[in-house]
């Protein structure tokens, strides 16, 4: 975990409204696939930094890679940003994705800008012996690309949009489970819009699927580190809650409440 | 390299730069980016008897220049703090001040008496707007925060009580003499301003809770004010807060009459905010041959 003040390399659209940002840092850092940053926007006004999964990192170059939706004012300030800009941030945080070695056929579910950080799985896993196949649900077509476009490693992709403009009219659950048979996974990971990852839990649930599932949740943060208690979860059937930023973003499906 | 160290009733702080209650928990996160060693002191989480889950979720949210909270007192509870983190703080050589919060003045006295003696001073929070037995109850009146005071101070023997006061109250001067009165060694403030942010789309509150308190660099004129007033109107030591964000800031606070301040919100738009803070307080003191911050203390010319 370290602060440190990076220099934007790029920072340009991907897809509508979808900007893909590379951060050269001053220094190296170990990322994980699945964990995240804590990035400034980059003005005086906004106190918050904002929360984006590590898509990628290279060591060589440490130069680290997110892609985000403008959605608010943050995000929308972020996309001005130049190259050469300097932002400040906080990384890496959280404690991502892990496949053990018996995890062979992984099956990666995702929806909207949860496609990033299973991303960030099929580039860490790029000369691995593992099968991946991925199901990806978007709102249009147009927006697809923000996966294949980084995509090199699936065995398997299946699209799936909310106004059928691209592959199945549907979500990325339902692809997964249309597709279940055959891909017979060892363990899912997935992230997405939280309707999303509840009709998963709901679908493994009613198919008696004891498949291992690792969730990528979200939530609003302050300090991004595990000091505030402000980005908590509930654990499921405890009174006990988990910080999102420190003991995730990354769950068990059955452990926390969606 | 001035002199940072203050005295603070008779606490002696390396520097007076302190972390602000709930924006650092118990030091230990921080301390993994940085020594914490090298603050002043740090105020802990809100304390209470029994364990808290606080609020439920969003509990954080921006406006201009300011953020508001209802993380509502989550906290593991005062056992779990002395047995889980209180030794890592003091290793760290700081000044450790547990912020405690109740429902009842016997909670309070209670809660009291468990820290006596084990941290360096008591910070006593009877402002915290975001939850019921937050102590904002005793919080408002002047007449009950002279009472939570003495009823506090009662059960403290070796430890000194500061007392945290609200700034959502008809004069903060009245209730920091009222505190004077029950006893306090010191007051603090301020805690967050009572406020609120809608989602214009959704037609909703941003805040699960609908209301929160706002802090962060906006609130700043609003809590040098008071703490000028507060200055002014008691003889005890004041600890200033309020969106500080630079060390600038914080000898102004100083200036005003602040002994020593806290910096809260800064810790999340920076997480080297305070470390920066004084070394800022060096550099600008070297830079205006002053030798001592002390000099500075209550130096405002009016
Ligand atoms: C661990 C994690 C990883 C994420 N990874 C990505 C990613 O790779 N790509 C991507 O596009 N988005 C990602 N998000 C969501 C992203 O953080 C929000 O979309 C973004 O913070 C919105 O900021 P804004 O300025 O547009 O919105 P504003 O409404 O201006 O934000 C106000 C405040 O709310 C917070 N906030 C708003 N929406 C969210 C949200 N969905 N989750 C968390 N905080 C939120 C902001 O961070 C800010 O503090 C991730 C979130 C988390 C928690
Ligand atoms: C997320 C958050 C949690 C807080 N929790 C507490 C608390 O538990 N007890 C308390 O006395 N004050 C609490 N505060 C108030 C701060 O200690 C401080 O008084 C206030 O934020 C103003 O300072 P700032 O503008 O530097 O943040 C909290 C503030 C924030 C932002
Ligand atoms: S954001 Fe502070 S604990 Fe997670």
């Amino acid at each position: 975990m370290k602060e440190l003040l990076a220099e934007v390399l790029h920072n340009e659209q991907i897809a509508p409204g979808i900007f893909a940002i590379s951060l050269k840092l001053p220094e190296d850092v170990r990322v994980g696939c699945g964990q995240f940053l804590n990035l400034s926007v980059g003005d005086g006004g906004h106190l918050l930094r904002r929360p984006f999964a590590i898509m990628g990192y290279d060591k060589g170059s440490r130069v680290a890679v997110c892609c985000y939706q403008v959605k608010g004012e943050g995000t929308h300030i972020l996309s001005r940003a130049k190259a050469g800009d300097a932002l400040s941030c906080v990384l890496p945080l959280g404690n991502g994705f892990s496949l053990r070695e018996e995890d062979k056929r992984v099956a990666l579910v995702g929806g909207g800008v949860g496609v990033f950080p299973l991303l960030s799985v099929l580039r860490a896993f790029h000369e691995s012996d593992k099968h991946f196949r991925s199901y990806m649900g978007f709102r249009s077509g147009e927006y697809a690309d923000m996966f294949e476009r980084y995509d090199r490693r699936s065995d398997y992709y299946a699209c799936a949009t909310d106004d059928g403009s691209l592959g199945a009219k549907g979500n990325a659950v339902q692809l997964f489970f249309g597709d279940f048979e055959s891909a017979k996974p060892d363990v899912i990971l997935s992230c997405g819009p939280t309707p999303m990852l509840r009709a998963l839990k709901a679908g493994l649930a009613e198919r008696g699927v004891h498949v291992p599932c690792y969730v990528s949740l979200e939530e609003r943060m302050g300090c991004g580190i595990g000091a505030c208690l402000v980005c908590v979860c509930k654990k499921s059937g405890r009174e006990e809650n988990v910080r999102v930023c420190k003991d995730g973003p990354v769950f068990e499906i059955g452990e926390v409440e969606l | 390299m001035a002199d940072l160290k203050v005295d603070l009733c008779g606490v002696r702080l390396k520097n007076p730069v302190i972390a602000a209650s709930g924006t650092f928990g118990f030091g230990k996160e921080f301390d993994e980016i940085y020594d914490i060693g090298v603050l002043g002191g740090v105020s802990t989480k809100g304390l209470t008897l029994e364990p808290r889950l606080g609020n439920p979720t969003p509990r954080i949210a921006e406006g201009r220049g300011v953020i508001l909270n209802a993380v509502g007192l989550q906290n593991p509870g005062v056992e779990a703090f002395l047995r889980d983190d209180l030794a890592f703080l003091k290793s760290k050589n700081i000044a450790v001040i547990a912020n405690v919060a109740g429902k009842t003045l016997e909670d309070y006295a209670r809660i009291c008496e468990r820290l006596d003696g084990k941290v360096d001073m008591i910070e006593l929070n009877i402002s915290c707007p975001n939850v019921k037995c937050g102590g904002m109850a005793f919080g408002i009146r002047p007449e009950s925060v002279e009472e939570v005071t003495r009823a506090a101070k009662a059960s403290l023997r070796r430890t000194p009580l500061m007392v945290k006061l609200s700034p959502n109250v008809e004069s903060i001067a009245v209730n920091a003499l009222a505190a004077e009165r029950g006893g306090a060694d010191a007051v603090s403030l301020i805690n967050t301003l009572t406020g609120m942010a809608v989602d214009l789309e959704r037609r909703r509150p941003l805040l699960a809770n609908v209301t929160g308190g706002v802090s962060g660099a906006g609130i700043k004129p609003i809590a040098l004010r008071m703490v000028w007033e507060v200055c002014r109107a008691v003889s005890v030591p004041v600890v200033g807060m309020g969106g500080i964000a630079c060390a600038e800031d914080a000898l102004e606070f100083i200036l005003a009459g602040a002994a020593a301040v806290q910096v809260g919100t800064a810790n999340f738009t920076d997480t080297l905010a305070m470390p920066k803070i004084v070394s800022g307080m060096n550099e600008w003191l070297d830079g205006h041959g002053i030798r001592d911050v002390n000099e500075l203390r209550a130096a405002l010319i009016v």
